[in-house]
């Protein structure tokens, strides 16, 4: 049986899920994500930091509006409740003239990650080999320099210690020049938790964990983008 | 998975092993092609025409002609089918009806066309056969290559001996290609076929029946797509997992535009997806024609190794420094060798006119000295011994006073060579590059190969081969070696 998640977005005919229900489906999987909560009202986003914890992490969720930072959807590092409440008029208002006629459902409070090396975890299907995962160093190198490695799904251990090898930022993984290492065998665990959960989850087209940070006692999704397969 | 799919392996073998092969529609046009190439086949050869203009010629081969399949008295094994697309059906029919082991269409004008009666007559054809469960190779190819019964799909491919190496291709002049230059590199082939449009029978068939062949050590791929990914990744995992698959993938450039809505989809294109099929499986990527064959010699004729360090011999300066970057760009490393080496050369080398870091550059040690065999000799056995060194490489001139001389006198620096290749236990190469003379320099090589030696014309095939070698063995640390044939 798929998750409730997959359920209900297929029966309101949606394909994209909200990044509120990408990370609970990620959540679900078993996969670290970072701790955040829906607000559809100002004041239950400044109730929703204060619980998490200053700073926080403000973020649109509309299914509508999949570029979320280029739309004026994202505000990092709020660390009282005065800022989270400007955050969230600001959002609202640069959704509704970037997207006008959009769904929103409300902001997402997260809490502010900690620093850690960005890496990217993802799959897409081959039209002849199905499900293929990848891993990569996340933000500009995995979009500008292509810095990636692929495995089709699904993975053993070996596959997920090669692949992360693979890729040529991989000194940056071990602590380069004093910074924090990544736990490499979390980064293996977490590959192959993700290709058992896509293994057996075919309802699900497209995936994206961009960011991931990692650190050297483990890792933390920030963002999750889920896209199903349209049912005909 | 259809019936054919099934006991493959098994149905496979009649066809792979003929004892009877009927053509079907030779005539002068092709220069009777087909019945040619069956000359020395050891079975009985039939042909199937009915065109009288085409009976004499037919006849001065000594052929026996039939007007129709049926009519051929005994069993049929093997059937090859060189007619007009609109006859395909009928030939089809008389397969099945004659229960024949498989049959080959070198007919081609099929789906490959793109034309609507093309690709209608080829559904029919499939249809046909896979109700059948015939075993229908093509269409659009050349079929089956075995030169140690004489079947063959040209009179210019060798045969009476066969050799450890297996190949599939999709296309007929890749599977002719690869016969026929192997063949100057010590590449001697068990079977062969070229399976054109796979309409029935597909690469995962094939590759299937030649990882189970005993006499196949090593198998070579051409690939341009395949029907069912998920059937060739696990047959591909399983095969790769007890001998080596080279795949060289046509196609490879074509830009894979698809909408996506993830940054994984976007880099997920299809080439990079047949990488990561090839690399995920164990299997060998190579990109053209010479890279296989190079890999293909290295695997049979050079001995396994996991190391990456290469101690490197040229007969130059200029070659020293040429070969260094040629190696070290491809990923290979040239460490410095032990204290306990360089002391060894010390006592003997002459650095004036050669020096001895490595690379070793020779020229004036071996190429000039009065006692170059015994000093080759010293130098290939130090390499040999060192601990920082995996690998060796020697780069000789064709030229090379006596290597070319008369064939009857013993040649010292080829059996010094020679002898080398035997008591090292590191993976060693050869290269004789062409910058002299063509002629004289590939005459080298095949006298190279022919004493087991790995042999190729130039720094960067050598390197790549090498490279190769080395990956596929990390991968694969327990496979043994597989003997040259």
């Amino acid at each position: 049986m798929p998750s409730k998640i997959i359920t209900n977005a297929l029966k309101e005919k949606r394909t994209v899920l909200t990044e509120i229900e990408s990370k609970q489906l990620m959540s679900e999987a078993g996969m670290p994500v970072i701790e955040s909560g829906l607000a559809k009202t100002k004041a239950q986003a400044i109730a929703m930091s204060k619980k998490l914890g200053f700073p926080v992490v403000l973020k649109i969720v509309s299914p509508d509006i999949i570029h979320k930072s280029d739309s004026g959807g994202v505000k990092l590092g709020l660390s009282n409740s005065a800022q989270v409440g400007r955050a969230y008029s600001e959002i609202m208002a640069a959704a509704k003239q970037a997207a006008p006629g959009a769904k929103i459902h409300g902001v997402s409070v997260q809490k502010m990650a900690s620093p850690g090396v960005e890496v990217i975890m993802g799959m897409s299907k081959d039209a002849q080999f199905g499900p293929v995962l990848m891993f990569g160093l996340g933000g500009v190198f995995v979009e500008v320099l292509k810095d990636v490695a692929f495995r089709i799904v699904p993975l053993v251990r070996r596959d997920a210690s090669q692949m992360i090898r693979e890729i040529k930022g991989y000194p940056l993984l071990e602590g380069y020049r004093g910074q924090e290492p990544a736990n490499i065998t979390v980064l293996e665990d977490l590959l192959l938790k993700l290709s058992d959960f896509i293994d057996k989850t075919p309802e699900i087209k497209e995936l994206d964990l961009n960011p991931i940070l990692a650190y050297s006692d483990g890792a933390v999704a920030v963002d999750a983008r889920v896209i199903l397969e349209s049912q005909a | 998975m259809s019936k054919v799919a099934e006991s493959t392996a098994n149905k496979l073998d009649r066809v792979f092993n003929p004892r009877s092969v009927a053509v079907v529609g030779d005539k002068r046009a092709i220069g009777y092609m087909w019945l040619r190439s069956l000359i020395p086949f050891k079975g009985k050869v039939y042909s199937v025409q009915i065109d009288p203009n085409e009976l004499p010629g037919i006849e001065e081969l000594g052929v026996e002609n039939y007007l129709n399949l049926m009519d051929i008295p005994g069993p049929v094994d093997y059937v090859i089918a060189s007619v007009p697309r609109a006859v395909a059906p009928r030939i089809v029919e008389d397969c099945i009806q004659k229960n024949v082991g498989g049959v080959c269409f070198f007919s081609s004008g099929f789906a490959e066309t793109g034309t609507e009666e093309g690709i209608r007559l080829q559904q029919v054809i499939t249809d046909q056969a896979r109700d059948a469960g015939l075993n229908l190779i093509g269409p659009n190819c050349v079929g089956l290559y075995n030169p140690e019964i004489g079947l063959r799909h040209t009179e210019a491919q060798a045969y009476g001996e066969a050799g450890p190496v297996g190949f599939i291709a999709q296309s007929g002049t890749q599977a002719t290609l690869f016969s026929l230059v192997g063949q100057h590199h010590g590449i001697k082939i068990s079977k062969s076929v070229s399976y054109g449009n796979a309409v029935v029978l597909d690469s995962s068939d094939f590759l299937e029946y030649l990882g189970s062949d005993e006499k196949t050590g090593i198998i070579g791929m051409y690939i341009e797509g395949v029907k069912d990914g998920r059937r060739f990744l696990d047959c591909l995992k399983n095969v790769a997992s007890r001998k080596p698959v080279l795949i060289w993938k046509g196609g490879e450039t074509e830009a894979g535009a698809r909408a996506t809505a993830s940054h994984t989809g976007a880099l997920a294109e299809s080439g990079v997806v047949w990488q990561t099929v090839t690399k995920q499986c164990g299997a060998i990527r190579v990109e053209c024609l010479d890279e296989m064959i190079d890999v293909i010699e290295a695997l049979l004729y050079a001995k396994p190794g996991t190391g990456n360090r290469v101690g490197l011999v040229a007969m130059s300066g200029g070659q020293s420094v040429a070969v260094t970057d040629t190696f070290a760009k491809a990923g290979l490393d040239i460490p410095l060798l032990t204290e306990a080496s360089y002391k060894r050369l010390a006592s003997f080398f002459d650095i004036i006119g050669g020096s001895y870091r490595n690379p070793l550059d020779i020229s004036s040690t071996f190429f000039m000295a009065a006692n170059g065999v015994s000093n080759l000799n010293s130098m290939l056995d130090i390499l040999d011994k060192d601990p920082n060194i995996d690998c060796i490489a020697l780069e000789l001139f064709p030229a090379v006073r006596p290597l070319n001389n008369d064939p009857e006198t013993k040649d010292p620096v080829l059996e010094a060579v020679s002898d080398f290749n035997k008591r090292t236990g590191k993976p060693f190469v050869v290269i004789v590059t062409e910058a002299y003379s063509d002629a004289l320099a590939s005459e080298t090589r095949e006298k190279l190969v022919g004493r087991g030696i790995a042999s190729f014309p130039g720094f960067e095939r050598a390197a790549r081969a090498l490279k190769k070698l080395v990956e596929y063995y990390q991968f694969h640390p327990e496979q043994s070696l597989v003997e040259a044939g």
